[in-house]
């Protein structure tokens, strides 16, 4: 079978992040660290178990992004998978959910994938939309939040758990070919072995130019939906208040106050 | 333009999920001085009854889209209801609740409408003539004010970002069957919404669904507990949550909560997680041990009476939401508190 997984590279979101003078995007400061989205290396993962399963089926791996994000799609053949495509965007401008999925779409249509799979959301503007769009543009049905994937046959259907509030399940068939955005937590991404590090090194990289890919699109967007009117950092929510002095004196005082309040 | 605003009410098990009334809520300051523009569409086998009552309590227009189809959240049999009967009318916001199953059809809705599509929606403002709608990146560290461009926009509003208006409360069991209701029940008759029923006979091609599946057995720990002292990613490694077992020690009634990155990193069981996809707690006091702040945690865990922060990072989003904050190493400052406290006689 053919799968297809769609991986973003994202800022290190523990790390500092700035905003422009103008308000209107993150600032990339030198050192900047970018990595693969965490929720994709689940979707790669899975990719590889399903390909365990059933030897003989081919992973693609695509990412929508500026030159750098060339780097994440590597990551995604490290970890295994078979063959990278890289749409091309060629400037920082942060892209909508919609002219993404469009790209992608793009892109997969007429490439008759099986599955495809995608994190559920990214770490960065954690919109949760790229996926589900994707499948809708594609005609796929689609399932997100998945915490289980079973695949009894390489076509026909898959039957999927989804993630709901408070731990409850529900769980679907899905016609193939489908697209599935997997949660967190569904399994535990493998480590790039050293021989596919090795072996992706003189791999090249499928590239597509964006402005190429959206000419072949089906319709006459992606324009944009949504703008960025700005960002911010937010205000404190509550009067907070950051205890001061030396350890030992923050750890009297964290005691003092629990004690004031009757909590200790 | 069409300034009409639509929320989908969120069902299960035949009851309105409190969520649909903060949607409410939402819908009626976006429309300002227009709120008589709000309307409501639920979607299930048998809502005229369900139906009536919200139009009763909330006094505004409610669509009743029945089929059997819609017997249980199905993607696809919610695209196929929704998408014409939106589409006809093109209200100018359609608000769903950012919910697992909100999330689930909103982007291919807004997709498959034209419209725009802005999901985890906290807030929105209006400036120089501009709507816009706020949402966390990054963790909670950067707030975004996102505007659409279409005529058309889907929105995904955060649970607890926004309050119910209190008139809603205090309403949590199903009503009767209508026709069992004394009319001088509702004092003004006058000020009920009307119900337009809908029959849908679609039937699903690509998705089957197989059920629900109930939540693995309650960890009661977390709901009883008046301490919770929870770990994030930011503790380093699996080894370090003694410290957070041992910090706990120090209160009678306590338990042990984390983020949903500390069960992925399988340091602890699914039934420890705190958050939207977690548990939602409210003890007397939280104490967030290397926890980040996103949203997703925030709203598991805002009600809680007093919020205590460990972090590294002075510039975590927990500090937001803290009541007291410590820019710290656990590592090392747990054990500080608990030598002060050994001495304090606590344990």
């Amino acid at each position: 079978m053919k799968i297809l997984v769609c991986v973003k590279q994202v800022l290190e979101p523990e790390g500092v992040i700035g905003i422009s003078a103008s308000g209107e995007r993150i600032e990339v400061g030198p050192g900047a660290l970018f990595r693969m989205n965490r929720y994709d290396e689940f979707a790669v993962e899975e990719a590889l178990r399903i390909r365990e399963k059933f030897p003989g089926t081919r992973i693609d791996a695509v990412s929508a992004g500026p030159e750098r994000a060339a780097r994440t799609v590597r990551r995604a053949l490290e970890m295994g998978a078979d063959q990278g495509i890289h749409i091309v965007l060629g400037d920082e401008r942060c892209r909508t959910p919609f002219e993404i999925a469009s790209l992608i779409g793009a892109y997969a249509r007429d490439r008759q994938y099986d599955l495809i799979l995608a994190g559920i959301m990214a770490e960065d503007d954690m919109q949760a939309q790229v996926g589900p769009m994707l499948a809708e543009i594609l005609g796929y049905p689609w399932a997100t939040a998945v915490m289980s994937i079973r695949l009894p046959h390489p076509s026909g259907a898959v039957q999927v758990e989804r993630e709901l509030e408070g731990g409850r399940r529900e769980a679907f068939e899905l016609t193939l070919p489908a697209l599935l955005t997997v949660q967190s937590g569904i399994n535990r991404p493998r480590y790039p072995s050293l021989s596919h590090v090795l072996r992706t090194r003189s791999q090249a990289l499928i590239q597509i130019d964006a402005s190429q890919a959206s000419a072949a699109a089906p319709f006459s967007l992606p324009a944009p939906r949504e703008w960025i009117v700005n960002l911010e950092e937010p205000a404190p929510l509550k009067t907070g208040m950051i205890l001061p002095g030396s350890p030992p004196e923050k750890a009297e005082k964290l005691l003092q106050i629990l004690q004031e309040r009757a909590l200790l | 333009m069409n300034n009409e605003i639509l929320v989908i009410a969120e069902l299960s098990d035949g009851r309105v999920l409190p969520v649909t009334y903060e949607l409410i809520a939402f819908a009626r300051a976006l429309a300002g001085d227009d709120s008589a523009a709000v309307y409501i569409m639920a979607a299930g086998r048998e809502v005229q009854a369900l139906a009536r009552d919200l139009a009763h309590e909330t006094g505004m227009d409610v669509v009743a889209l029945e089929g059997d189809a819609l017997d249980h959240y199905n993607a696809e049999t919610w695209m196929a209801a929704l998408t014409p009967r939106i589409a006809a009318r093109k209200p100018r916001y359609i608000c769903i609740p950012h919910t697992s199953r909100g999330c689930d059809f909103a982007p291919g809705l807004a997709v498959r409408l034209g419209a725009a599509c802005i999901t985890a929606v906290e807030d929105f403002r209006r400036l120089n003539g501009i709507v816009s709608f706020a949402r966390s990146i990054y963790n909670g560290k950067i707030r975004m004010h996102i505007a659409p461009q279409t005529d058309v926009t889907v929105l995904c509003v955060l649970p607890g970002a926004f309050k119910a208006a209190t008139e809603y409360e205090g309403i949590p069991d199903p009503s009767p069957l209508p026709g069992m209701k004394q009319d001088e029940y509702f004092q003004d008759p006058g000020s009920s919404g009307h119900v337009e029923v809908l029959k849908n006979q679609d039937r699903p091609q690509k998705i089957r669904t197989l059920g629900l599946i109930p939540a693995a057995a309650q960890d009661l720990d977390l709901a009883l507990a008046d301490v919770i002292v929870s770990a994030g990613r930011g503790i380093g490694a699996g080894e370090n949550l003694e410290w957070i077992r041992r910090l706990a020690g120090l209160f009678s009634k306590s338990a042990v909560g984390c983020s949903r990155a500390v069960c992925d990193l399988g340091w602890l069981d699914h039934k420890h997680q705190v958050g939207l996809t977690g548990r939602s707690v409210a003890p007397k006091l939280y104490i967030a041990c290397g926890i980040s702040g996103a949203v997703q945690h925030i709203a598991g865990m805002r009600g809680s009476r007093f919020i205590i922060a460990i972090n590294t990072d002075p510039r975590a989003a927990i500090f937001q939401v803290a009541d007291a904050g410590i820019v710290e190493d656990l590592t090392t400052f747990i054990p500080l508190v608990l030598e002060q406290a050994r001495d304090l006689d606590y344990s």
